[in-house]
């Protein structure tokens, strides 16, 4: 199989990386970058727990090949931590209980990264529109759009300063 | 033993504190799971997640039919791939050493590592390929050539036990003997003939349920490796050590040769506490290879190579007086069990133990049968047979109130398990606020206006009740180990405290409460108590995760552990300051005598005197628990098996278009008795997951299969749970009151609450569409094609039109449980 360096910004990093052409996304970050965060829970774009940021909007990572990155931006979860500061939709993740095992949860703060950048001020109805595609089996939702508003609000605020 | 136990206990409870000085457990319990940060930065490890160098990757070959004899197996042109380094078949492990649970008969460890010569499901494990890559792993498994010599399928239970069926594990003695039970179950209590010959009201009524499957959104999985002589495994099981006890055994090796280790593990539910071939295929590899060797499964290996939650057909016969009081219950259940055993065993019996409560009845005559069929085998699944009973049960109960012209409430009400009620079958409940639970979901909901929907209306409430067991006792996968959980404590001079316990959290955060029991008692900040994980070399023995045993086996065995270690620190304390230890307190890192400013030092300084004194021996304290129960119950059937019983209530609004059949859930309460809540936001986030379980299982959830037993559906696409926008809000009304027995006083909160779910939605469709449907799901075709046969034909009951002639036809009990 042939291989390709492309370049591309990881977290924030410029890389050159030499990839496999038909290797996916979800699988470079994790076997090739040791990016574990990000995770395989379908592999078919149904779970949205491979979700990333593509200049910042979500995508799922399964179903698209790392050679697209080529010229891009890439954010994943390792990369929400900013200098040792928890981002606040992290911190409200953590402090509403909105996990419980913890493997959609990347997945699902992407998606609300994504879904708080395009739209700061989200209804109820928006937040679970926005996270529709990021399946959990523990948690019934509730804390979830519970945290993501929360967020959202913390957000507003900290920009209002 | 209760007289040591008790006696042992009395002293350690001396030294407990006050239940009104809890301050992480009362208050608002402002503390967080100590794993949270791990999980919303990415950096928690999961099972894919362990990285060893060099690692080489297993996959396996599965069969495509589902009953078939195995020819021949050819690796000639797998052998062939770039990367490829091995293979494995069922002749690569010890013959006979077979997977299962020989609880009550030996027959029941039916699963070969990999089949040798007969496949029983599609997805049956046949061989496995070790390659560098993931990629080689897969394109060779797909080049093994497997001949097969297909045989007959059976897929429908009753079908399965005809007594000319084809025998799918134990051919017949003689023909037209066959015997596909896996297990069955009797039980009797009481005078069930005279109480129907007496009674005001009799009935018979039949329901079905579906084949789910838990869709953990973690897949399984396992990594391997192999050093001195040793097989240490990461996997994603749900019971590092009864998963130890089963690879060792398949693998033939010395359990003191296998470690397991539970990492963080994504969600179980019920689907990672068998042992699987994805767990022993890579310990053999890494053997062979000296590689670490890594398996995950696919999406579609997880729909159709694990476990289901059994489908269960009912046929259930009630008792009522003209007042509305239970007499007496006739039920049989028939279990799917799929291929094999495993951990769907105990569901037998358990769906039995699931109908005597939580309403009174005196006289009962049950039977459950578990027949083998060719469907992916039946396991344990979170309210393991609860929420398959309660929804057949339930709905019935609202039937029945109808019939008699009796509020269903009320009708519950006149029947509820009271507090200290002893069952007819030996069930013995201590605490219980059923009537509590069921009294604030009718407030909640506004239960007493609820004709504002008149029925067939589209819109309806309906409620419904249940209990559950607060700590099995009893093993799900059985092992000559008993069912008992064990914890260590340390107390660290250098000011903090490491507890070793070998509960297996899997996502529902015993973790953070085994921590927090110990950081209460000893006075400490949260991040000053450290947990090790389960692993079977580092902490004691469990039993696993399932039968909501944690908090309350595991809690209790944590508090006992730290209990043992204060009261040595006290003990030594008192005679330091000449008081006696429960005079001593321990808060705020401080340990002190209340009024004394001389006698007040802090945690650091205590834990240095105690060694000092004891030649620098630490302070550590081993606590247990377990059951008292009979190891026999699964073959007596009679006798209590728990320590203590949780409750709970469900209401749900549900609003169902007329024209589509869809159905919107618009609101749920959830009344729930689990004892002293040690989190509130933990239990809410428990009976949250609980709803949406219980909504999945009514209105979307099904595991679909053509005639040749090939799963039509595996995958998240065309299985579909409810998602975000699904789901409604959802209230938690916790009606607790302190347990005596359970651990700071609490009781179960993990897999009762999903018992009543399923028939609060179920009651509440039925009023809405002025229907009875008995048989789930109630997908929005089901209901629309129900809503217009209706219009047509007036018919009102929907669903099990096979099972009155199926259940008339069934060939009676064989002699033995097993052949
Ligand atoms: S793993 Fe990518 S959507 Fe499921
Ligand atoms: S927290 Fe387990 S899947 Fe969402």
């Amino acid at each position: 199989m042939a291989k390709r360096v492309i370049s591309f910004k990881l977290n924030g990093v410029d890389r050159d990386e030499l990839v496999l052409d038909n290797m996916t996304m979800v699988d470079f970050l994790r076997k090739q970058m040791h990016l574990t965060g990000t995770k395989r829970g379908c592999e078919e774009g149904e779970c949205g727990a491979c979700t990333i940021l593509l200049d910042g909007k979500a995508v799922t990572s399964c179903t698209m090949l790392a050679v697209e990155a080529d010229g891009h931006e890439i954010v994943t979860i390792e990369g929400v931590r900013k200098d040792g500061v928890l981002h606040p939709i992290q911190k409200e993740f953590i402090d509403k209980w909105a996990l419980q095992c913890g493997f959609c949860t990347p997945g699902m703060i992407m998606s609300a990264i994504s879904l708080l950048n395009e739209n700061p001020n989200p209804t109820e109805h928006e937040i679970r529109d926005g996270i529709a595609g990021n399946l959990c089996r523990c948690t019934g939702y509730v804390k979830i759009v519970e945290a993501i508003a929360s967020a959202a609000k913390i957000m507003a605020k900290e920009v209002a300063k | 033993m209760a007289q040591t136990r008790n006696e042992y206990w009395s002293e350690i409870r001396s030294v407990y504190k006050d239940p009104k000085d809890y301050v992480l457990a009362g208050r608002g319990n402002a503390y967080v799971r100590i794993d949270a940060e791990a999980k919303v930065t990415g950096t928690a490890v999961y099972t894919d997640d362990v990285y060893l160098p060099e690692t080489w990757y297993c996959k396996l070959v599965h069969s495509p039919y589902a009953h078939a004899l195995i020819k021949s197996i050819d690796f000639t042109e797998a052998e062939k791939v770039p990367g490829v380094k091995g293979f494995l078949t069922g002749a690569d492990f010890p013959e006979g050493h077979n997977l299962g649970n020989p609880e009550a008969f030996k027959e029941l460890a039916d699963k070969e590592p990999l089949c040798r010569r007969k496949v029983r499901m599609v997805g049956d494990e046949v061989a496995a390929v070790c390659a560098t890559t993931e990629e080689a792993a897969e394109e060779a498994a797909r080049l093994v050539k497997v001949e097969y010599e297909p045989l007959p399928v059976l897929l429908d239970p009753f079908d399965a036990m005809a007594l000319d069926a084809e025998p799918i594990h134990y051919p017949a003695d003689q023909p037209g003997t066959a015997n596909n039970l896996s297990i069955f179950t009797v039980m009797k209590a009481g005078d069930p003939d005279k109480a129907f010959e007496e009674a005001y009201y009799t009935d018979k009524s039949y329901y079905k349920t579906q084949e789910m499957v838990h869709a953990a959104i973690e897949p399984h999985g396992a990594i391997a490796k192999y050093e001195n002589g040793e097989y240490t495994i990461w996997s994603t099981t749900q019971g590092a050590y009864v998963s130890r006890y089963w690879v060792a055994w398949g693998l033939g090796v010395p359990e003191s040769q296998v470690r397991l280790i539970k990492p963080m593990v994504g969600g179980g539910f019920g689907g990672k506490l068998d042992v699987f071939a994805h767990e022993l295929c890579p310990c053999k590899f890494a053997e062979r290879t000296g590689h670490p060797v890594k398996c995950i499964l696919k999406r579609d290996e997880v729909f159709k190579c694990t476990r289901t939650r059994h489908p269960i057909s009912f046929q259930i016969e009630s008792a009522f007086s003209k007042d509305g009081k239970l007499l007496a219950k006739r039920c049989r259940h028939i279990l799917d069990g799929g291929a094999y055993g495993g951990s769907g065993i105990a569901a037998n019996t358990l769906s039995l133990i699931c109908a005597t409560f939580p309403y009174k009845v005196e006289n009962i005559d049950m039977i459950a049968r578990r027949p083998y069929t060719n469907h992916p085998a039946s396991g344990a699944m979170r309210g393991y047979s609860a929420c398959q009973v309660h929804f057949a049960h339930e709905i019935h109960m609202d039937e029945v109130a109808n019939h008699l012209g009796i509020d269903p409430l009320e009708l519950r009400h006149k029947n509820e398990i009271t507090p200290y009620y002893t069952g007819p079958t030996g069930l013995e409940f201590t605490s219980c606020r059923f009537k509590e639970c069921m009294d604030a979901c009718a407030e909640a909901i506004d239960w007493k206006n609820r004709w504002r929907y008149p029925k067939g209306s589209g819109q309806a409430i309906g409620m419904s009740g249940s209990g559950f067991m607060s700590g099995t006792g009893f093993p799900v996968l059985v092992t000559p180990h008993y069912c008992s959980s064990t914890t260590i404590v340390r107390l660290n001079r250098e000011g903090y405290a490491v507890v070793y316990t070998g509960a297996n959290d899997i996502g529902q955060g015993c973790d953070t409460v085994m921590a927090m029991i110990v950081a209460e008692e000893l006075g400490l900040n949260m991040d000053e108590v450290k947990v090790v994980q389960s692993d079977t070399t580092t902490t004691p023995w469990d039993a696993g995760s399932f039968g909501s045993r944690v908090t309350f086996l595991g809690g209790n065995a944590c508090h006992h552990a730290v209990g043992d270690a204060k009261l040595k620190l006290l003990k030594h304390w008192a005679e330091e300051w000449g008081c006696k230890p429960t005079d001593i307190k321990m808060a705020d890192h401080r340990v002190f005598l209340p009024g004394d400013a001389e006698k007040n030092i802090s945690y650091n300084e205590a834990c240095y005197g105690y060694e000092e004194k004891n030649f620098g021996r630490c302070v550590a304290g081993v606590g247990a628990y377990n059951h008292e129960g009979d190891k026999d119950v699964y073959v007596k059937n009679v006798g209590n098996y728990a320590t203590a019983y949780s409750f709970s209530a469900s209401a749900a609004k549900v609003t169902v278009d007329m024209e589509t059949g869809a159905v919107t859930l618009d609101d749920f309460i959830f009344g729930h008795d689990c004892g002293r809540p040690l989190n509130i936001r933990a239990v809410e986030g428990q009976i949250e997951g609980s709803v949406l379980l219980g909504f999945g299982f009514t209105c979307y959830e099904e595991c679909v299969y053509d005639k040749d037993g090939r799963h039509l559906n595996p995958s998240f696409r065309d299985y579909r749970f409810p998602t975000a926008l699904d789901m409604p809000n959802i209230t938690t009304k916790v009606c607790s009151e302190y347990d005596e027995e359970g651990p700071l006083g609490a009781k179960e909160a993990g897999e009762g609450s999903t018992a009543p779910v399923g028939s609060a939605i179920g009651n509440a469709i039925n009023y809405a569409t002025g229907l009875v449907i008995k048989e789930l799901p109630i997908t929005p075709e089901r209901l629309w094609k129900a809503l217009r046969e209706h219009e047509r034909t007036g018919k009102t009951e929907f669903g099990g039109e096979d099972l009155p002639e199926k259940f008339a036809n069934m060939p009676p009990l064989p002699k033995r449980y097993n052949v």
